[in-house]
């Protein structure tokens, strides 16, 4: 179910090797195609991905102002310090876990809801409905997002009677972005879990009915365990791609503002990136993040590993 | 009985609540596209009399034709690019068994866990080193590796049966030759899966192409030049956002089955 996972793959049975020990260039030849395959992919990869990568890690020991003709000092461990003394980094921290929150129900709930909703009726249609959002470019969410939450002409407001500034009230963008980015993402989330459902094989639930289990026993003992190798994936995604789903809603519709209150961590990574000429603290920032979430990653795995029930 | 009939109404109206609630923002998108400039903000339903003027009007003001054929070629291009290199490292990954294959394979994982943040600058650099900026092969080059379409291949080839490649090898046919002739024929369901997604992830791709190209010239950029720090010209926003989602939705309405799969099994990036 998950790419993180890894899959089995059977080992190529190879014909048997010949005898006599082949001269170095043959074992060369015949060890080269598989390299020469990903060739491509892996040239492609390590010029636009971990050269700059392993440049940001260079670069976050150093101080830079981004300006060519000027000198890059070497600082030592100082651009973390002075990240990590910065009320900066913590509290966009905190803004993107207020976010992984929020945007859960959309990515865990809601779809389970709705999938065990879908089971019992023909719903192909509604699927369509709910999938519609996720093809919505961004940017043209965006927009269309803006002009219903127009704090003048539009229609939210003038619908609800009410003179909200959903966008630019402190109190309330944080919320409004979590909304707008569970509208875009729910549609993938409720496919997601029923493609989970499709793949539970109905015995044991009927096996349960023969027995006179409720259905909402049947919900909580059977159907629920089961689907939590896939409850599972879905909080992994929302826990690691978040900040990339809301980071185009936030720099088109609030530009991380009001007073940094949608700032998350990749809002404050572009920020520093280019509004600060500071590249060594932007790299640092980077770093962080990185390793961060390859903790978190690996963490989820391993504990969705052990608490998921398998259907074996 | 009656219980199950009430469990069927709550259903729909469960389900049919949620999905109006979806496409809603996605109706009025099109609709205030629809009405004539002096009723942009009418609440009225349906946009009537309909007018054609808001794109009318983004034609004249941006190079609406120009924009869309670039987005075109872009996501082409890409789509085709990310399919080919993945499919040749998909094949690399689940044919051979080789030094190096899994720390391999977790580069190609771990790609997804780098920050498109820490990587745009570095980038921004060599790609103005290498004289690509403004220009559309500065935007696809840099995206032609796509994690996602390895990863995804990987696990279709892994339940490729085995024996198809070894009859071939016992014919003698080469891995260039099997690949071509054994590997693809039969992934070709999955292949135009992918395809579809690539085209789709590549044409709403926005910051990149901001990066790279200075005068605006995909479409998705283009909605960005109506909106202002002073107010945004609605209107003609809402048509550009309309023509940039439409490629897509046509595609969706053509193709729903594959690109749900295709959607499901990726993921998500």
């Amino acid at each position: 179910m998950t790419i993180l996972a890894e899959l089995p793959t059977p080992a190529p049975t190879r014909a048997a090797a010949p005898v006599a020990r082949p001269s170095f260039a043959a074992r060369i030849r015949r060890a080269a195609p598989p390299y020469l395959y990903l060739a491509p992919a892996l040239v492609l990869l390590v010029v636009w991905t971990y050269r700059p990568l392993a440049q940001a890690v260079r670069l976050s020991f150093h101080t830079w102002n981004l300006l060519p003709t000027s000198p890059i000092t070497e600082v030592g461990l100082a651009n973390y310090e002075r990240l990590l003394s910065t009320p900066d980094l913590g509290a966009s921290v905190w803004r993107t876990v207020l976010m992984v929150l929020g945007i859960l129900p959309f990515s865990l709930v809601i779809p389970v809801v709705v999938g065990l909703v879908a089971a019992r009726v023909r719903g192909r249609i509604y699927q369509a409905m709910i999938f519609a959002p996720m093809l919505v470019a961004p940017v043209a969410a965006a927009a269309v997002w803006q002009w219903l939450l127009d704090p003048g002409a539009g229609a939210v407001n003038r619908v609800l009677g009410v003179r909200a500034n959903w966008l630019h009230d402190t109190d309330l963008a944080l919320l409004t972005i979590i909304v707008v980015t569970g509208w875009h993402i729910v549609g993938f989330a409720v496919l997601v879990v029923s493609a989970g459902l499709s793949g539970i094989n109905p015995d044991y639930a009927d096996a349960a009915a023969m027995d006179g289990a409720s259905r909402g026993r049947i919900t909580r003992w059977i159907t629920l365990p089961l689907l939590s190798p896939t409850m599972a994936f879905l909080v992994l995604m929302t826990v690691l791609l978040s900040a990339q789903w809301t980071f185009p809603l936030i720099d088109t519709l609030t530009q991380g503002g009001p007073s940094d209150a949608t700032t998350n961590i990749y809002y404050l990574l572009w920020d520093y990136g280019f509004h600060s000429y500071d590249a060594g603290l932007g790299a640092a920032a980077g770093v962080i993040f990185f390793v961060g979430f390859g903790l978190i990653a690996v963490g989820v795995v391993a504990l969705s590993d052990r608490v998921s029930h398998h259907d074996d | 009985m009656t219980t199950k009939v009430s469990r069927q109404v709550s259903g729909h109206v469960v389900l049919g609540t949620l999905g109006v609630l979806c496409v809603f923002p996605i109706y009025w998108l099109y609709a205030t596209s629809l009405r004539a400039p002096g009723d942009i903000g009418s609440l009225s339903p349906l946009p009537w009399p309909l007018s054609l003027d808001n794109y009318a009007d983004a034609w004249r003001t941006i190079d609406l034709t120009g924009m869309l054929v670039n987005s075109a070629v872009v996501a082409v291009c890409t789509a085709a690019g990310q399919l080919l290199v993945g499919l040749f490292a998909a094949y690399a990954f689940t044919v051979w068994r080789f030094p190096g294959q899994r720390l391999l394979y977790l580069l190609f994982v771990g790609s997804w866990l780098v920050p498109f943040q820490v990587t745009m600058l570095p980038n921004y650099v060599l790609l103005s080193r290498l004289g690509l900026l403004n220009t559309i092969a500065g935007v696809i080059v840099p995206t032609l590796c796509s994690a996602l379409g390895v990863l995804l291949l990987r696990q279709h080839l892994a339940g490729f049966p085995r024996e198809l490649l070894e009859a071939a090898a016992m014919d003698g046919r080469s891995s260039w030759a099997t690949l071509w002739t054994v590997v693809v024929p039969a992934l070709r369901p999955v292949l135009a899966a992918l395809g579809i997604l690539l085209v789709i992830n590549a044409w709403n791709e926005y910051f990149w192409p901001a990066l790279v190209l200075r005068d605006n010239a995909m479409v998705q950029l283009g909605i960005r030049s109506f909106m202002g720090t002073e107010g945004n010209d609605w209107g003609p926003l809402m048509a550009t956002a309309g023509l940039a989602c439409l490629p897509v939705f046509a595609l969706y309405l053509v193709l729903q089955r594959h690109i749900v799969n295709a959607f499901v099994r990726s993921g998500l990036k």
